[in-house]
């Protein structure tokens, strides 16, 4: 954790969280937590096989009523998901299975009864006929003419193939240095504490259907839910409650919650289905699964020119509305780069078609396996050049002077400061330290490695961007609702989700920045369709760029409004006055927000003639460069790893990070250690294997590897504070940064400890078992050589 | 069904419950206890910790029949709690929550270690935490907030012990003056010994 100076204001104060006292005594609402009379609870029956013809589905006939298949569910319509384009093919999606099942744990029929436990009951009971077809579980089998195929009507298994040529490829050819790697980045899940949830029900008084859901998009599901089940919009009402973490996981319409709704429209009670573990490892959005084939060019003075090979991602079944994984592909490609001057680029990628569950966006999206192979690469050449990989990386980097720079993928990296950020690293860490330290060697036979990574962090990107991604939905915007009330309080009402970033706590400073109050006057409300202005949702490293930019507008727009009545009063004019300590101050004497509040609310006849009464206004923002500003930070660790068993410690992790302004430094804080947790649970732990026969071998916490307080060392911090220019404050998005570059360092380190036998280490996660072997291969090869 | 009673949170609850049910589900479903939350049903994450006779326990793990007769405490009913207090506050300024979903399980489990363990060093507090599972702050702040509570409550035992002491002192003292007192008022209320005159 890093010291910060006190702030002399609300932006950039670290004030204690608002959102605390709720949990803190037990009083949070999360899904599972909401009672209702009435309430029945839904199991799945669930596929036991990877890929099966469905041929019969047997309920049990004394509770054939309670028992669902798609065809109970009534006209349900299936949403194309993934970009718009031709080239990406449909891989339709229901409920509940349509006579095929892609994945094991595909959702089948939903079991309703009083108790989750009876539910369960009554599934075992449920008797699903399956045909098994063979399954598809490796993503570059996948694509050979032989493979058997998910979709008959496919060409082959791929939604979608493209290639990224930017520079000139061919050149490359003669490059005086070429490495060839390749690289996997394993599939994960992405592991919210709280499980996914959904409640719905028919609400008779309000004539519309309101579904509670574990989501951190309220409006952008309501759409899909509305689309799916043919109900106009406004008869479809969103709550998302507290909702227990997302990471990415919770931004995906799911077949169990049309399931859900689709139900509620028949029974005359609320139901619900509150996701288990088991269902969340095995059926809930998978992550990550990048196999990379690169060849990196680089001068014998160590200046790097291209990268060349082939991206597949492991895509899983079907595409989840809206974007589907169409996106883990492009932004692998455009952020192979990274922070160098790497000019040629010919990549080809696979976006492909597995009898898995299907892949969705999990914090980092992409960029952690990109990170993973640039930043092993960059260690590679240095080794192969005999050069420190710091210098390598200091020597290729963008420097400051050359700031904003577009990369040869086309992405246009704007402020900041790269080599201050590596600097400061190797500084925290002791580069030179360490490598005495090794030349000593440890006396417990374990090897000392350091290792270093680069990350940018494309945040609160905007329309320009989404629509270059022929996204579904274009989340360009966001939008606040601000009202004073006649007392002078403020209630903002906004469109995204808090799920644990503290919105509720720094977007009420930005308010009481722009207003000068207290934000204890001020309430930020957000995860009800009902209430909340139209907006996108928390995810993208978005919410403080484009929601805190929003909070801005509006509250700017209450200011004039109070400035324009408080003149008024004051019989004086608008531009005589200033705002100050929550008062209107004009030349001779003030007017407090409290007595201008009541007037406008419910005194109008102390207002301008011709005034709209009310102080309630509503706008919406977006940055006024919106292919995204870019925080970055440099992150490095020294690890002690035993050769025999490939047991890793993390002995030391410092992160140099910049996003800009800091809102709430305590916050930010938060969120680089969290990502950095996450980010470890990649690299080292994290990992949903698949046998040969598509079945998942990760099923429980028993056997899928979550870090807790022991494997998580306290990481060291600096910040570099470079604003933004494009955005409210100098602001930046921050939530995913901390989990980008941790496989990649945590793979450099372990590198480096076994450099001298020239050990490769370009598989996440490290388990011990990949780690011994790969010891143990590499002492083989040097001894077979001697 | 089966009859079970149990003191839970200070009042006495007698029920009928299926005797697969979970204490977990008992408390959530059958009692509206939701501070208690379930992350993953079975033993790993530590969400569902609650105290039974004492000792932090997996509800999730435990059956309902199994608290038949014993005393349970939820995060509601430790509202009034010295250590609970004292982690609540530091919690709150250590940054040691963000989605709030771990949370009651990791007060309950801090508590515990801090009924165990004078004033726990950070190595302690992360080896004891071990069981639980925070998906968003990357733990830091949690041993942070837990050891910094530690510190607290041996700073207000030590106070609580130093205050005890000087009443005790006091009422010694005030016990001694007594007795001298008496003494002297019984020499003085004592006639003239004969022959002093």
């Amino acid at each position: 954790m890093a010291d910060h100076p006190p702030a002399d204001g609300w932006i950039g104060a670290s004030l204690l969280r608002k959102e605390d006292a709720r949990h803190l005594l037990g009083h949070g609402m999360f899904v599972a937590d909401i009672r209702m009379p009435g309430l029945q609870d839904i199991a799945f029956v669930r596929s036991q096989m990877a890929h099966a013809n469905v041929r019969q589905i047997v309920k049990p006939p004394e509770a054939a009523a309670s028992v669902f298949t798609l065809a109970d569910l009534g006209p349900i319509a299936i949403l194309e998901a993934g970009p718009e384009l031709a080239a990406h093919r449909h891989s339709p999606y229901p409920p509940l299975a349509d006579g095929r099942v892609r994945y094991a744990g595909q959702t089948i029929a939903a079991c309703m009864a009083p108790t989750r436990a009876e539910a369960e009951d009554l599934a075992d009971r449920v008797t699903a006929e399956l045909e098994e077809l063979p399954a598809v579980v490796d993503c570059v089998a996948a694509m050979l003419p032989d493979s058997p195929r998910l979709f008959e009507h496919w060409p082959d298994n791929a939604f979608i193939t493209g290639n990224v040529t930017e520079g000139d490829p061919p050149a490359l050819q003669a490059a005086p240095v070429r490495l060839r790697r390749k690289f996997r980045m394993n599939r994960q899940a992405t592991v919210s504490l709280e499980c996914r949830g959904v409640l719905a029900y028919w609400d008779h008084r309000n004539d519309e259907l309101t579904v509670h859901l574990s989501t951190q998009g309220g409006h952008v599901m309501r759409i899909a839910i509305a689309q799916s089940l043919g109900l106009p919009e406004h008869k479809v009402r969103v709550i998302a409650p507290d909702v227990g973490g997302g990471f990415g996981g919770k931004n995906r319409i799911m077949p169990e919650d049309i399931a859900v709704c689709a139900i509620a429209m028949k029974v005359g009670h609320p139901v619900r289905w509150i996701e288990d573990r088991r269902e969340h490892l095995i059926a809930s959005v998978h992550a990550r699964d990048h196999t990379y084939d690169l060849t990196i060019s680089a001068d014998r003075d160590g200046t790097l020119l291209g990268v060349e090979g082939d991206v597949y991602i492991d895509a899983g079944a079907y595409s989840l509305w809206p974007t589907g994984s169409f996106m883990e592909a492009s932004m692998a490609s455009r952020n192979l780069t990274g922070p160098y001057r790497i000019r040629h680029l010919k990549l080809n990628t696979f976006t492909v078609a597995t009898n898995k569950a299907p892949m969705g966006p999990y914090r980092g999206v992409a960029r952690p396996g990109a990170c993973f192979a640039i930043e092993r690469l960059v260690d590679e050449v240095a080794r192969e050049l005999g050069r420190e990989p710091f210098d390598l990386r200091r020597q290729n980097i963008v420097t400051a002077a050359e700031l904003p720079y577009r990369t040869a993928a086309g992405m246009r990296l704007d402020t900041g400061d790269y080599v201050q950020a590596l600097d400061t690293a190797r500084d925290m860490i002791d580069l030179p330290a360490i490598r005495k330290r090794q030349e000593v060697g440890e006396s417990d036979g374990r090897a000392i490695g350091v290792g270093f990574a680069f990350y940018t962090e494309q945040s609160g990107h905007g329309t320009v961007e989404w629509v270059k991604r022929k996204s579904r939905v274009v989340p360009g915007y966001e939008s606040a609702n601000a009202r004073m009330l006649p007392d002078g309080s403020v209630i903002i009402h906004v469109g995204v989700q808090n799920h644990g970033q503290g919105h509720e706590t720094t977007l009420s400073q930005i308010a009481a920045h722009e207003l000068s109050i207290d934000p204890s006057r001020i309430a930020i409300k957000y995860g009800d369709t009902a209430t909340a202005p139209f907006g996108f949702g928390t995810f993208a490293s978005r919410s403080i760029v484009f929601s805190g930019g929003a909070v801005a507008r509006a509250s700017r727009m209450l200011i004039d409004k109070l400035k324009r009545i408080g003149a008024h009063l004051m019989q004086t004019d608008p531009a005589n006055v200033r705002i100050e300590g929550g008062e209107v101050h004009g030349p001779s004497g003030s007017v407090g927000f409290a007595e201008i509040a009541y007037a406008a609310n419910v005194r109008q006849e102390h207002l301008p003639a011709g005034m709209d009464p009310l102080l309630d206004v509503t706008a919406t923002y977006e940055p006024t460069e919106t292919g995204g500003v870019f925080a970055y930070g440099t992150h490095a660790a020294v690890v002690a790893v035993d050769p025999d068993t490939g047991t890793l410690e993390i002995l030391d992790y410092v992160v140099t990070e910049d996003c800009g302004t800091m809102i709430n430094p305590l916050i930010v804080d938060g969120q680089v250690q969290g990502g950095i947790a996450q980010g470890i649970g990649t690299a080292l732990y994290e990992e949903i294997p698949y046998d040969e026969i598509g079945q998942p071998l990760a099923t429980t916490f028993g056997d899928y590897m979550v870090p807790c307080a022991p494997e998580i060392p306290t990481v060291r911090m600096a910040h570099i504070v470079t604003p933004a220019q494009a955005t409210e404050y100098g602001v930046k998005g921050l939530g995913e940064g901390g989990a980008i570059a941790p496989p990649a360092v945590l793979a450099n380190a372990v590198a480096d400890a076994f450099r001298k036998i020239g050990a490769s280490f370009n598989e996440t996660p490290l388990t011990p078992r990949r780690v011994s072997e790969a010891v143990a291969r590499a002492r083989r090869a040097r001894d077979d050589a001697a | 069904m089966t009859a079970i009673t149990i003191d839970l949170n200070g009042v006495r609850i007698a029920d009928d419950v299926e005797p697969r049910q979970s204490l977990a589900d008992f408390l959530r479903e059958r009692c509206g206890l939701t501070a208690t939350h379930l992350g993953c049903e079975h033993g790993a994450c530590g969400a569902c910790t609650v105290v039974v006779d004492g000792k932090a326990t997996r509800s999730c793990l435990s059956l309902a029949v199994m608290s038949d007769g014993r005393v349970v405490l939820t995060l509601e009913g430790l509202r009034n709690d010295q250590i609970m207090d004292i982690l609540r506050r530091q919690f709150h300024e250590c940054h040691a929550l963000q989605c709030g979903f771990c949370t009651p399980g990791m007060l309950i489990m801090a508590r515990d270690i801090l009924q165990r363990h004078q004033s726990p060093d950070a190595n302690t507090v992360r080896h004891e935490l071990s069981g639980q599972i925070c998906r968003c702050t990357g733990y830091a702040n949690i041993v942070k907030a837990v050891v910094a509570a530690g510190k607290d409550l041996a700073a207000a035992q030590a106070h609580a012990l130093a205050g005890a002491l000087a009443e005790a002192e006091a009422l010694i003292q005030a016990e001694v003056q007594a007795r001298v007192d008496d003494q002297v008022r019984a020499q003085e209320d004592a006639p003239p010994k004969p022959g002093t005159e």
